[in-house]
């Protein structure tokens, strides 16, 4: 077993406050993506779980062992950096087998698995080789070997992606699941990248500011954000500010929103609504229809489908995506044009402000 | 009506610019320069070369000729050959100091240490570097005399012998050291810097302790940068004058100050210019050797 | 807590303060002791006075060595700025055959010991003087040739650095906005890179300011730098005459040193 638990976890710099008061559990074999923008602690937490910094308040234990004290190495924990922190005078095979030459596995012993690390990352044949020889998605595979082959309770994965090419990232994204779920092992992913989190993570921790904004598997996270961070982060750019009253959503202007299942806030919040959610018709609604009466600013293209943006009478300016012409979508609206946006009452989620 | 007339007249070509294109990186800018260096040094320097294959004579000062016998005297007597394995060892000694002091100054400096707090102790270490060699060999003297600030302190302590550090080897060594310290540490310390940290985390990680990342990871990895530190120490040691002078007194013979009593007060510039010359060549020969030593056990990697 | 890195941490710290202390105590003594009244630089301390600060000025030897030091490192810096600038313009932005070889000669000064620079420069001067009459060996002429060399390479290794260090699209910028060469040169390159020319030509100024082993060959009997004053002195007396010059001395080259961390980053100057 070897669930890692964070009991208040915090980590300040002086007044800083990096990290404040985490809790976290994370089960044998689940991987936890812990997803934000640069500075909200994400990855600070992923270097107290390792070890390279030492935690102001709190406990981290690994298969109920405190590792809280204990230098980085003897805490057994698998870690890829963003850089991958290959030793560059060191070939690929003695890279891998660093490890176990530290826990004095017979020589042997290494050679072998070294060999099944290798070959597990498809590298079997560059073992001879050094580092710079390879190209990027190799280093970060021979990275990969490097954190397994010392059978780690823990995998640690820093921002592994970042400096990979789209097509490339998304390969290693599947092998990285691949390899996790066939290990079996815990491990944590730090990464700014909303796409990365919720196709890879058993549980995606929502990071801002050092503190955790939202923790849960990432289609709940994702379908249900519950502060305007969220719901920006996530990619919802809409957010309309005013109070949940008897009626329904009541603007700043005054006009009143209607609002179908959304329970749980109360008083002022905002209503955030994805951009592909929202319609647009160039002919009058009818008055109690859900609608905001605005003028195109401009649209932008985007394969199959077309996002506008709208300044509304209301205040805001609403992005709205929508099928784009070619694809049986309405024809192409000029800037200017007069629209009234709308959408199902259904589709718009309530949010806090922080 | 001819063709022509339907044609739109066509634009006159652009007039060439009539100032010629000034490029700023043109080699002969660097004329100037060259030329002081070709008078202040290289000249000089071919002259000397030339000189120490000359004859000395007491009335007049210097007969030309081309004659080996100023090496000869050199490599034939004893006095000459102490005084240049003198300065090897005590070179090689200091330089052996600097390395295992610096190169722990120069890793704190890189890891441990606020980017503020590196700027002070940077310049803390540079007031030494740059007091120059008499303010801080007088400093050494204050130090190290027998009526000295160590010899107070001892004697604080109940030591009531003579100091006699003073004109020794002892004494040189350690006002040598003075000197070449902060060059090694700031040569290894952008060394350390250059070095990804998170390679030692690396390393950390999958079980190394801290000497172990030391010997395994830094250090192999600082290779090449320890070497450069270490030749200038030594380079900066072998021609070193005022702490020989000053604190190893009249009868500690180091290379430098005796090129200096030939050529200024002997006046016999043949044989002070070949000590100038076999103080060089040995210097080169054993820095290029050594390096080249070195660098067999890290090209693999760094090509 | 992690124990074992904090006791890494400490055991680098103690071993650091050490090593710094042992190069800075010196220091630290002889400006205290400049103001011991004893009569020979002795511990303990008899009583204190500021009265070595006034025997130092009075001595003609050391104030005169001064001036002339000042003045001569002056005027070497400015003779550094002059051939130095356009060479690292030249050095920095040239891709000329041949520009690794004049770099090595332009910083050659800098690696042949001062010992043999000053004893073939003075065999130099005194065969010229044969040769022709004139007194260049121990005059104003030789002494600033001299320090000239002594400056040129650290103002060339700086104002190299910072010119590589600038983004040359900068320019290019300005060249496509309309400005001449010179124009460019005045309004960007120079104020890009004037942290470099000011840091280069205070490095410049104190290495020749301290400069002993070349200058010992260069000077006359009437006509000494100051570092050449402070040994002779010291080869007699051991007073603290020498704590007040030296502690003049630190004072200046502290302040220097901290004009010139304001304008670039220090470690990189060697």
């Amino acid at each position: 077993m070897s669930e890692v638990i964070l009991q208040d976890v915090a980590k300040h710099y002086g007044d800083f406050v990096a990290v404040e008061n985490m809790s976290l559990r994370i089960a044998d074999g689940e991987l936890v993506a812990l997803l934000g923008p640069s500075g909200c602690g994400k990855t600070t937490t992923l270097r107290m779980i390792a070890g390279f910094v030492d935690a102001t308040n709190g406990r981290i234990s690994v298969g109920g062992r405190d590792v809280t004290g204990l230098p980085p190495s003897r805490r057994n924990m698998g870690i890829v950096f963003q850089n991958y922190a290959l030793f560059p005078h060191m070939t690929v095979a003695e890279n891998v087998a660093f490890g176990l030459e530290m826990r004095k596995v017979s020589k042997v012993d290494a050679v072998k698995r070294v060999d099944e690390a290798l070959a597990r990352v498809r590298l079997d044949q560059y073992g001879d080789r050094l580092p710079k020889q390879l190209s990027g998605g190799q280093q970060q595979r021979v990275a990969l070997a490097r954190a397994l082959v010392i059978e780690p309770e823990v995998l640690l994965l820093d921002e592994p992606l970042s400096n990979l090419d789209a097509a490339l990232r998304h390969q290693m994204k599947i092998e990285i699941r691949q390899l996790q779920q066939s290990l079996g092992l815990t491990t944590v992913f730090v990464t700014h990248d909303q796409d990365e989190a919720m196709s890879t993570a058993d549980r995606m921790v929502l990071m801002y500011k050092g503190k955790v904004e939202q923790v849960g598997p990432p289609a709940e996270v994702f379908g249900r954000p519950r502060s305007a961070f969220a719901a920006g982060f996530l990619g919802i750019p809409n957010l309309l500010a005013g109070q949940v009253t008897a009626e329904g959503f009541v603007l700043e202007s005054g006009m009143r929103l209607a609002l179908s299942g959304q329970g749980g806030l109360a008083g002022r919040c905002f209503l955030a609504l994805r951009p592909e959610e929202i319609a647009l018709a160039t002919d009058p609604l009818p008055p109690d229809s859900n609608a905001l009466p605005g003028k195109v600013l401009i649209m932008t293209y985007h394969g199959s489908s077309v996002e506008y943006q709208i300044a509304t009478e209301a205040g805001p300016v609403l992005s709205a995506r929508v099928r784009a012409p070619g694809l049986g979508g309405q024809p192409v609206l000029p800037g200017g044009t007069s629209v009234w946006v709308h959408w199902p009452a259904t589709a718009g989620v309530l949010v806090n402000e922080h | 009506m001819s063709m022509s007339d339907n044609v739109a007249p066509l634009a006159r070509p652009c007039a060439p610019d009539p100032r010629p294109r000034r490029r700023i990186g043109r080699p002969v800018l660097t004329a100037p320069a060259l030329l002081v260096v070709t008078i202040g040094l290289l000249t000089p320097l071919a002259l000397m070369l030339r000189n120490s294959f000359n004859r000395f004579d007491p009335t007049e000062l210097m007969i030309s000729a081309f004659t080996a016998e100023n090496y000869v005297k050199f490599f034939t007597d004893a006095f000459y050959q102490e005084v240049l394995l003198r300065t090897l060892g005590i070179s090689a000694l200091s330089t052996a100091i600097c390395l295992s002091a610096g190169v722990p100054v120069a890793y704190f400096l890189a890891r441990h240490v606020s980017a503020l707090a590196k700027r002070i102790l940077l310049i803390v270490i540079l007031v030494p570097l740059l007091i120059g060699n008499a303010v801080r060999t007088s400093a050494w003297m204050l130090i190290l005399n027998d009526r000295g600030v160590l010899a107070s302190v001892l004697g604080y302590f109940g030591y009531e012998g003579q100091l006699g550090i003073m004109y020794s080897a002892t004494a040189v060594t350690i006002g040598l050291v003075s000197v070449l310290l902060p060059f090694m540490i700031i040569t290894l310390n952008s060394v350390f810097e250059a070095i990804d940290a998170n390679l030692e985390e690396a390393g950390s990680s999958l079980g190394a302790g801290h000497l172990t990342v030391m010997r395994r990871i830094v250090l192999p990895l600082a290779l090449p940068g320890i070497l450069a530190g270490t030749v200038l120490c030594f380079i900066l040691s072998m021609n070193a004058y005022a702490t020989p002078v000053l604190l190893g007194g009249p009868t500690f013979h180091m290379m430098a100050p005796t090129v200096y009593q030939q050529v200024a007060k002997a006046m016999n510039w043949p044989f002070g210019s070949a000590l100038a010359f076999i103080l060089m060549s040995v210097t080169l020969i054993l820095t290029v050797g050594v390096s080249a030593l070195v660098q067999r056990k890290y090209r693999r990697w760094s090509e | 807590m992690n124990i074992q890195a904090r006791h890494i941490r400490q055991g680098y710290a103690v071993i650091s303060l050490l090593v710094i202390g042992f190069v800075v105590l010196p220091l630290i003594f002889i400006v205290w002791m400049s103001f011991f009244s004893n009569r020979i630089l002795s511990m303990p301390p008899e009583g204190y006075t500021l009265d070595w600060y006034r025997r130092a000025w009075e001595m003609a030897d050391f104030r005169n060595g001064f001036f002339l030091s000042l003045q001569t490192s002056l005027i070497a810096t400015v003779v550094a700025l002059v051939l130095g600038l356009p060479a690292s313009l030249a050095l920095a932005r040239g891709a000329f055959p041949g520009r690794d070889t004049i770099n090595t000669i332009l910083m050659s000064p800098m690696i042949v010991p001062g010992i043999v620079g000053g004893s073939s420069l003075f065999i130099f001067f005194l065969e010229v003087e044969f040769l022709t009459g004139w007194r260049i060996a121990g005059s104003s002429i030789g002494l600033i040739v001299a320090h000239s060399l002594i400056a040129l390479p650290w103002m060339i290794r700086l104002v190299t650095t910072s010119l590589i260090g600038m983004n040359p699209s900068v320019e290019e910028a300005a060249r496509s906005l309309g400005a001449g060469s010179l124009t460019v040169f005045r309004r960007i390159t120079l104020p890009v890179i004037k942290p470099g020319v000011i840091a280069g030509s205070l490095f410049a100024f104190v290495n020749s300011f301290i400069d002993l082993e070349k200058s010992l060959f260069l000077v006359g009997p009437d006509r000494t730098t100051l570092q050449i004053a402070l040994i002779n002195y010291l080869e007699w007396n051991f007073d603290s005459t020498i704590g007040a010059v030296a502690t003049v001395q630190i004072a200046l080259i502290t302040v220097l040193l901290l004009i010139t961390d304001r304008y670039a980053k220090l470690s990189r100057a060697f």
